[in-house]
């Protein structure tokens, strides 16, 4: 560790400097006037306005309902996924992660795109459907809030696979056989010993999809259409439709709070763990 | 300049941040002299090490080397060497720019440069592995390099940081006479950190003990073996029953008792588990314990002056746990502490 | 076959499918010879990854992409690199505060950043559109490069610095001879990472346009708007394609999931 306090700064002033400066400040600013009063003064008006709005409530319910929804069901196939995959061959794990993580390295817009091939009116599902004469018109799948949770649960999924693999790997090898041994059923030691000894990773693996969730943009946009809103599509709505910046200001201040609460989480959970790790 | 001080450290004190890690250390080093600094961990010997090196800022005091000052010359101008603890080799070169690196820097090129690193790599017996990268290297050769690293710069001082301690038991004795014939055939003076006293009694000429950023004692290994001047050095090199002394009484866990014999002047008296005489004298103990070591054989016997442990040959016949014996604490044979802590 | 060793091959099926199925759909469909997009495909040409190389605003958004994925990366490295290393070798005064800072672009939603951008930088001090795109990527990616080039220091002893300036080299030759040869693997992989970040980036971007200035994946989505053709698939496969090769060839030479 050096100690030269002059050299430690010039290194790293010229980064901080500058996120403050074209992020922290213009940020600041903004989340600032949601709580300005147009009389002067400061106020939370705008907040009980923006929450008195039936849209504006359905809209956040929506957004915090599917951010859960995708969370937990992205858990429960996710530890299914991650428990087939480290039970694979070295080879064939590094192989399936492989395939896990390469979504992420494909623009959304391509990822998000392709569901209005398979959910539209002539899309594979209504043809499926059709054919085999489950519906006589096409169903509307896109534009709904189904549309949206599959769109954002394939997004995201990846994220809670590789980091419940982590958690897995990390595991005692020898615990669920302990477990077995001393009677434990299939439930029991997934509720008993995997759930307890994976938390940390489910924790944050479910932050991560969870505050992707909330600041998704392009799946709402797409398979979501103007119709159906999540908060940032309504972020979007509310400046290049309406110019209401403070409502736009109360919705950013909104999305920043729960994903900051989102991420005072994980690293609660990311400290105690190293704490616990850094034990002899 | 005078023999006795080529490396001489005066008033030294050294701080990270507020917190003084070393203060007012004097120590005057020989040239050729190999230097042990010995002592727990925080006691400021790898500080004062690194102060030595130029790697830690000087509080006060000054650090002279050769008759210059050295106080706030860079360590990239000192002449010091260093074999750290982990080698510290660079992950990208191979043995042979590593070796190079420092010869490079000074402007060394062609078949000067070659020679001497050749030189430096046959010394260490590593020739043949010139190309390697050091991940491919054992500990001990990548300590061989690091060594060979720093010997081709001619340095003034080699310091080591604990050369021993990540070695397994036969590369350790090996290193050892490595170090004895390299510091022989170069007469560099070395100074080596350690907080294993048999590795200090066993390489240096003098000991320096350290405690709590002092100097605790200076002295040969015969006189830090057999002669600690305070209890906190005669704890580290093994003497394990410790007494002040008050009035000519020993102060013990059971009250002040008096020796056996005309009680010697001093602050505290240390004995060696083998100095402990067994089966007569005026003190009673049980044995609580007792463990076997080949020669001898160790008890832990449970007495008025708390608990004592003596080591007597194994010939001898064995006691048995619960067995109560006489023993004595010979104040003759006991080593006088000038200071107890 | 029992249950159990049926559970591991069919729920990997079923999860790689629901993963990877829809980008294999997108694929087949730009290989379509009708007129829109559908799947399965109409026949079989090339005429709609033909099509993605001639639309000229396909062809301005994606220099512009590739400017701010290049750029954008290279910016944020530069000043990433030296805080990294202040924040991994130094006693950094505030050292938690610079890290929260440099980080945090990536909490907040990258709208926010965009709209804050566009209120309170571009119009107040009439910055131009793409330098304004220029500065949000570079912020966009600093965390991401911070993160990773610390990880490789991390990694790194930090004694082999102490070592060289023993041997005779200054603080700052030390940095160059041997701080950087051996977290260059590190560097490589923040890029990569960055580039792929910033390229696909749509938020932040999306305030941030102006009269021919715009991000490739802003302009997908606006041309999907007007025109329902499978060129937006074919284009979507090929940018696909792309970065896979960037992130496979990445893991080949560097070891590239070492430092993500």
């Amino acid at each position: 560790m050096f100690q030269n306090r002059a050299e430690a700064l010039a290194l790293a002033l010229p980064a901080a400097l500058f996120a403050a400066a074209v992020f922290l400040v213009p940020v600041v600013i903004l989340l600032s006037d949601g709580f300005r009063s147009p009389v002067g003064g400061w106020t939370i008006s705008a907040y009980t306005d923006f929450f008195s709005n039936t849209l504006n409530q359905t809209v956040f319910l929506r957004t915090l309902k599917l951010g859960a929804l995708v969370t937990v069901v992205s858990a429960v196939i996710g530890y299914a996924a991650a428990f087939a995959i480290v039970n694979l061959e070295p080879g064939a794990k590094g192989r399936m992660t492989g395939l896990v993580v390469l979504p992420l390295m494909i623009s959304p817009v391509a990822r998000t795109y392709a569901w209005i091939v398979i959910l539209g009116r002539t899309g594979i599902v209504n043809q499926a459907f059709q054919a085999l004469g489950l519906t006589e018109a096409p169903l509307r799948i896109l534009f709904s809030e189904t549309a949206i949770f599959i769109g954002l649960l394939q997004l995201f999924l990846p994220l809670m696979i590789i980091s419940l693999i982590s958690a897995l790997e990390n595991m005692p090898k020898d615990a669920i056989p302990a477990a077995r041994v001393l009677g434990a059923n299939w439930f029991q030691v997934f509720w008993k010993v995997v759930l307890p000894l994976t938390k940390e990773g489910l924790v944050i693996g479910g932050t991560l999809v969870f505050t992707g969730c909330l600041t998704a943009y392009i799946t709402p946009a797409i398979l979501g259409g103007s119709k159906v809103l999540m908060l940032e599509t309504l972020l979007y709505q509310q400046v290049s439709v309406s110019n209401n910046f403070v409502s736009a200001s109360v919705i950013a201040f909104i999305l920043i709070v729960m994903s900051f609460a989102a991420n005072i989480l994980l690293k609660r959970v990311a400290t105690a763990r190293n704490k616990m790790r850094s034990q002899p | 300049m005078s023999d006795a001080s080529y490396l001489s450290l005066e008033k030294l004190t050294l701080a990270y941040g507020d917190t003084v890690a070393v203060a007012d250390l004097d120590l005057d080093i020989r040239k050729g002299e190999l230097i042990a600094l010995l002592g727990p961990s925080g006691c400021g010997k790898t500080t004062t090490m690194r102060a030595i090196a130029g790697l830690l800022p000087v509080k006060s005091g000054q650090v002279r080397l050769d008759g210059a000052d050295m106080t706030r010359v860079p360590a990239n101008k000192r002449a010091v060497g260093l074999v750290f603890q982990s080698y510290a080799l660079f992950p990208h070169l191979s043995v042979y720019e590593n070796v190079a690196f420092g010869l490079k820097l000074k402007g060394m090129r062609g078949a000067e440069l070659d020679t001497k690193v050749q030189a430096g790599l046959k010394s260490v017996g590593l020739s043949s592995f010139a190309n390697r990268k050091p991940a491919e290297l054992s500990g001990g050769q990548q300590q061989r390099v690091a060594l060979a690293r720093s010997m081709v710069m001619e340095p003034k001082v080699l310091l080591l940081d604990e050369p021993l301690s990540n070695l397994d038991a036969r590369l350790r004795l090996e290193m050892r006479t490595e170090l004895q014939r390299v510091q022989k055939e170069t007469g560099v003076t070395m100074i080596f950190v350690t907080h294993d006293q048999a590795e200090a009694l066993a390489l240096a000429d003098r000991i320096v003990v350290m405690k709590g950023g002092a100097i605790e004692q200076i002295g040969t290994p015969e006189d830090i073996y057999n002669r600690p001047v305070s209890s906190f050095v005669a704890d580290f090199v093994g003497f394990e029953n410790i007494f002040p002394l008050e009035g000519g009484k020993l102060r013990t866990s059971g009250g002040l008792i008096e020796l056996s014999g005309e009680a010697p002047s001093a602050a505290g008296l240390a004995w060696r588990p083998r100095m402990v005489t067994l089966g007569t004298g005026p003190f009673r103990g049980t044995v609580r314990g007792t463990s076997f070591a080949g020669d001898s054989r160790e008890y832990l016997l449970d007495t008025s002056l708390g608990a004592i442990k003596a080591e007597v040959e194994a010939a001898l016949p064995a006691h048995a746990l619960g067995a109560d014996l006489l023993f004595d604490l010979p104040a003759g044979k006991a080593a006088l502490l000038s200071k107890f802590s | 076959m029992n249950a159990r060793s049926l559970f591991i091959p069919v729920t990997l099926f079923l999860v790689i499918a629901f993963l990877i199925g829809p980008f294999l759909i997108i694929v087949a469909a730009s290989f379509s010879a009708g007129e829109t997009l559908a799947f399965p495909p109409q026949g079989f040409s090339l005429r709609w990854i033909a099509k993605v190389f001639t639309v000229e605003s396909f062809q301005a958004s994606f220099a512009m992409s590739l400017f701010l994925a290049i750029g954008g990366t290279a910016a944020a490295l530069v000043l990433g690199i030296p805080a990294s290393y202040a924040l991994s070798r130094y006693k950094l005064p505030g050292a938690e505060i610079v890290r929260t800072v440099v980080s945090a672009p990536i909490i907040v939603p990258g709208i926010i950043v965009g709209l804050a951008l566009l209120r309170y930088i571009v119009v107040p001090f009439q910055v131009g559109i793409t330098l304004a795109l220029f500065v949000a990527h570079t912020a966009l990616v600093l965390p991401y490069a911070v993160r990773v080039v610390s990880a490789s220091l991390d990694n790194l002893r930090s004694d082999i610095e102490e070592a060289a300036v023993l041997l005779g080299s200054s603080r700052l030759g030390a940095f160059f001879r041997v701080v950087m040869p051996n977290i260059r693997g590190g560097i490589m992989s923040a890029f990569i990472l960055g580039f792929v970040t910033s390229f696909n980036q749509v938020p932040v971007s999306l305030f941030l346009s102006g009269p021919g200035v715009r991000t490739l994946p802003v302009d997908m989505i606006a041309y999907m708007e007007i025109v329902f053709d499978p060129s937006v698939a074919a284009l979507s496969s090929l940018l696909a394609f792309l970065s896979i090769g960037i992130v496979f060839a990445a893991e080949r030479f560097l070891g590239f999931s070492r430092y993500v």
